[in-house]
């Protein structure tokens, strides 16, 4: 009757689960896997191969020929159209820097397209940070090109000071030449690399260092939180710039002791930060739910604590960049850098001998190191706003 | 309350104990850059370099073991027995003694136009926000801290001394300490200082008083008829002195010191931090020593009065929980 047929079409009508096929989800999962293991094999071979190409370079091969010899056939690249490299440590160590950036930036950014763009749409509010990336994606090229093109700033003695174009300089050298006639071109390029490679080289070492020490400190607690912190308040007692110079006094400038003072000095205040961050995140339910599926602390610290304070740490790094380079500027400019390296700081303090009479060796590079500064600072600003929720209430209207 | 105070003594005994420590260890595990230096001299001259390191080692005491060693700088750096400069043929304490006052002259009155001028316009920006002063002022705090000091004080010398004509170029310590001439030798120094201390107290300033612009108590106090200025200065700067006085500490040390450091070299006024580059220069270590030190200390003791400060600043602060 109605009754039965009521309950024939509501039993028809009623919801059922949706069937799963457990082998289909076995081979996603299975997938997965095997593309998470491809992964991790990848990245171990790409490290283990920049591993193995230093350690055939510097203690395999004790010769001085160049490591890599590139004929390109086009006249003006290097020397006769032939390409020679001859990588130093920092040389290497910016490698396993850009590497680690390809991992663990840009690989994530390309898988996920659509968190991309919306990081981008947020980053492209503030257009004076969008026109500071190309900016310095523009220095970056030149630094890590440019010194392949232009060759090295070579002596000319009987030229001596040039002018720069416009003031009564010629093509031969755009920017003008120093007291030894050696391109202002040439060095601002080469300084380009020294400058991107310190920064970068160093404030990954240093911001890493901060996110272990803060993320530990704020999740373990008690003891270990006292003891680290303690030791960054005493970190930060010594004024960076007087600390640094100390150890340069006592280890010597060379550029890659160089980098790695730097790197050791700068950490402290990002440390607190990542700390403050970490403690609050500590108390998300998600940790709780890591924990009680079983992840030990330092599993946790990895895959839950890091991931949620990476916007601290991607924008305390852009604002850390700056600081390294002018730093390093500032111990090249007093004449305690390496005298083998064309910095920035350095070519501004020899300009300073024939300040009245050869402005622009001074002050191009100067000029070149302040744009490069600033807009480290204009991008660090905008990806605050972009990655920081609490930056959103000030931005209302 | 007491305990706090007490606490945070012990602390800066502590830390500076520490330091001392730290740098003697850093000394005594590395080779000193001045037994180097005579090795080389030593082989310019044609004589035995070995020689040369063991006489500068033995000077050193190298030959008593490391625990006697620990002792006996411990021992004179807190007796402020401090050592021979080889630079200024002086003991170092009277190095620094004739040093200071020159820094002085410059790091104080940079310092009081840092606070005067960034927190006021600080606090203008945050109040007229997103109007075009407030643009104009963040642009100007951007490019502030960004200039490389070192940089910015050779071009300040190159426009107003060399093509302008303006001001001397290069400090002289033969004028007169009291006279307006001497001053003229003091502003670009002080332009250079305070710029960047400027920006960066600035942008402290706004983004502090910012947090309280729209707060409920600065609605009530407007509400009760309090003028702009009084609810400014009362209700919006008060609040904003506690986390404004941690970070002048900060900058003072990170910024001024370092600014400092470099301009004393480049217009080559006398004070500590041209002292210290000399000794970098000539390796003299026990000046080196100073120097590095003095700022640290300097450090410890501003972080202490900051600390007390806070005390008088802000009643809310609760001394015994841990902060976060």
């Amino acid at each position: 009757m109605t009754a039965s047929t009521d309950t024939t079409a509501d039993r028809e009508r009623a919801p059922t689960l949706e069937p799963i096929d457990w082998e289909v989800v076995a081979s996603e999962r299975d997938a997965h896997r095997a593309r998470v293991t491809a992964r991790s094999l990848v990245t171990a071979a790409c490290f283990l191969g920049l591993l193995a190409a230093w350690a055939f370079d510097h203690v395999a091969r004790a010769s001085h020929e160049p490591f890599l010899t590139l004929a390109t056939g086009v006249a003006f690249l290097g020397e006769d159209g032939v390409l020679t490299a001859s990588p130093s440590h920092v040389d290497w160590l910016f490698g396993l820097t850009l590497l680690v950036g390809v991992r663990y930036a840009l690989v994530p950014l390309w898988e996920n397209p659509r968190l991309t763009r919306y990081y981008w749409r947020r980053i492209a509010r503030n257009r004076l940070g969008v026109y500071s990336l190309y900016f310095l994606a523009g220095v970056f090229l030149v630094g890590l090109i440019g010194p392949l093109v232009l060759g090295d700033p070579e002596p000319q003695w009987d030229l001596g000071h040039t002018p720069p174009v416009g003031f009564g300089g010629t093509f031969a050298h755009p920017l003008g030449t120093t007291r030894n006639g050696e391109g202002i071109l040439e060095i601002v390029v080469a300084g380009a690399r020294v400058s991107m490679q310190v920064g970068l080289i160093a404030t990954t070492i240093s911001i890493g260092l901060a996110t272990v020490v803060g993320t530990t400190a704020a999740f373990v607690g008690g003891r270990v939180d006292d003891l680290l912190m303690r030791g960054v308040d005493l970190l930060m007692t010594f004024p960076t710039l007087f600390f640094i110079l100390f150890l340069v006094y006592i280890y010597g400038g060379n550029l890659f002791v160089l980098v790695l003072i730097l790197a050791f000095t700068t950490w402290g205040g990002q440390a607190r930060l990542i700390r403050s961050e970490a403690l609050q995140r500590r108390e998300e339910a998600y940790i709780d739910a890591a924990r009680a599926a079983g992840g030990g602390p330092w599993y946790v610290i990895r895959r839950h604590v890091v991931p949620n304070v990476s916007n601290t740490v991607v924008t305390g790094a852009t604002l850390l960049i700056p600081i390294v380079i002018l730093f390093e500027a500032v111990v090249a400019f007093l004449g305690f850098g390496d005298p083998s390296v064309w910095s920035w700081g350095r070519i501004i303090a020899d300009g300073r001998e024939s300040l009245a009479s050869a402005w622009w060796v001074s002050t191009i590079p100067g000029l070149v190191l302040f744009l490069t500064v600033l807009a480290f600072n204009f991008l660090g600003d905008a990806l605050r706003d972009a990655l920081d929720p609490r930056h959103e209430v000030n931005r209302g209207r | 309350m007491a305990w706090f105070v007490g606490r945070r003594l012990v602390w800066a005994l502590f830390a500076t104990f520490l330091v001392v420590t730290l740098t003697f260890a850093l000394l005594a595990a590395s080779p000193n850059p001045e037994t180097s230096q005579a090795a080389w001299q030593a082989a310019q001259d044609g004589s035995d370099p070995e020689e040369a390191r063991a006489l500068v080692d033995q000077q050193h005491g190298a030959g008593d073991s490391l625990t006697t060693q620990y002792v006996s700088y411990m021992v004179s750096m807190f007796s402020l027995d401090w050592g021979q400069s080889t630079t200024y043929n002086e003991d170092v304490t009277s190095v620094i003694a004739n040093a200071w006052v020159y820094s002085a002259i410059t790091v104080i009155p940079a310092t009081i136009i840092a606070v005067v001028v960034g927190f006021g316009i600080g606090l203008y920006s945050a109040t007229h926000q997103y109007t075009t002063a407030d643009y104009a002022a963040t642009l100007v705090a951007f490019f502030g801290v960004s200039i490389p000091n070192f940089w910015f004080a050779i071009v300040l010398m190159l426009v107003f001394g060399e093509l302008l004509g303006l001001t001397p170029i290069s400090y002289d310590s033969e004028v007169p300490f009291w006279s307006l001439e001497h001053l003229s030798y003091l502003v670009l120094p002080i332009t250079v200082l305070a710029t960047a201390a400027v920006a960066s107290e600035m942008r402290y300033a706004r983004a502090e008083a910012l947090e309280y612009v729209s707060a409920t108590w600065t609605k009530t106090a407007r509400a009760k008829g309090l003028s702009e200025t009084a609810v400014t200065i009362r209700h919006v700067f008060r609040p904003a002195t506690v986390p404004l006085v941690t970070i002048l500490v900060a900058d003072l040390v990170g910024i001024i010191f370092a600014t400092a450091y470099v301009v004393e070299v480049i217009f080559g006024i006398p004070g500590l931090g041209y002292v210290s580059y000399q000794a970098l220069v000539r390796m003299d270590t026990p000046l080196v020593l100073a120097t590095t030190l003095i700022p640290v200390f300097v450090t410890i003791v501003a972080n202490l009065c900051q600390d007390l400060a806070y005390t008088v600043l802000d009643p809310r602060i609760d001394y015994e929980g841990r902060s976060p």
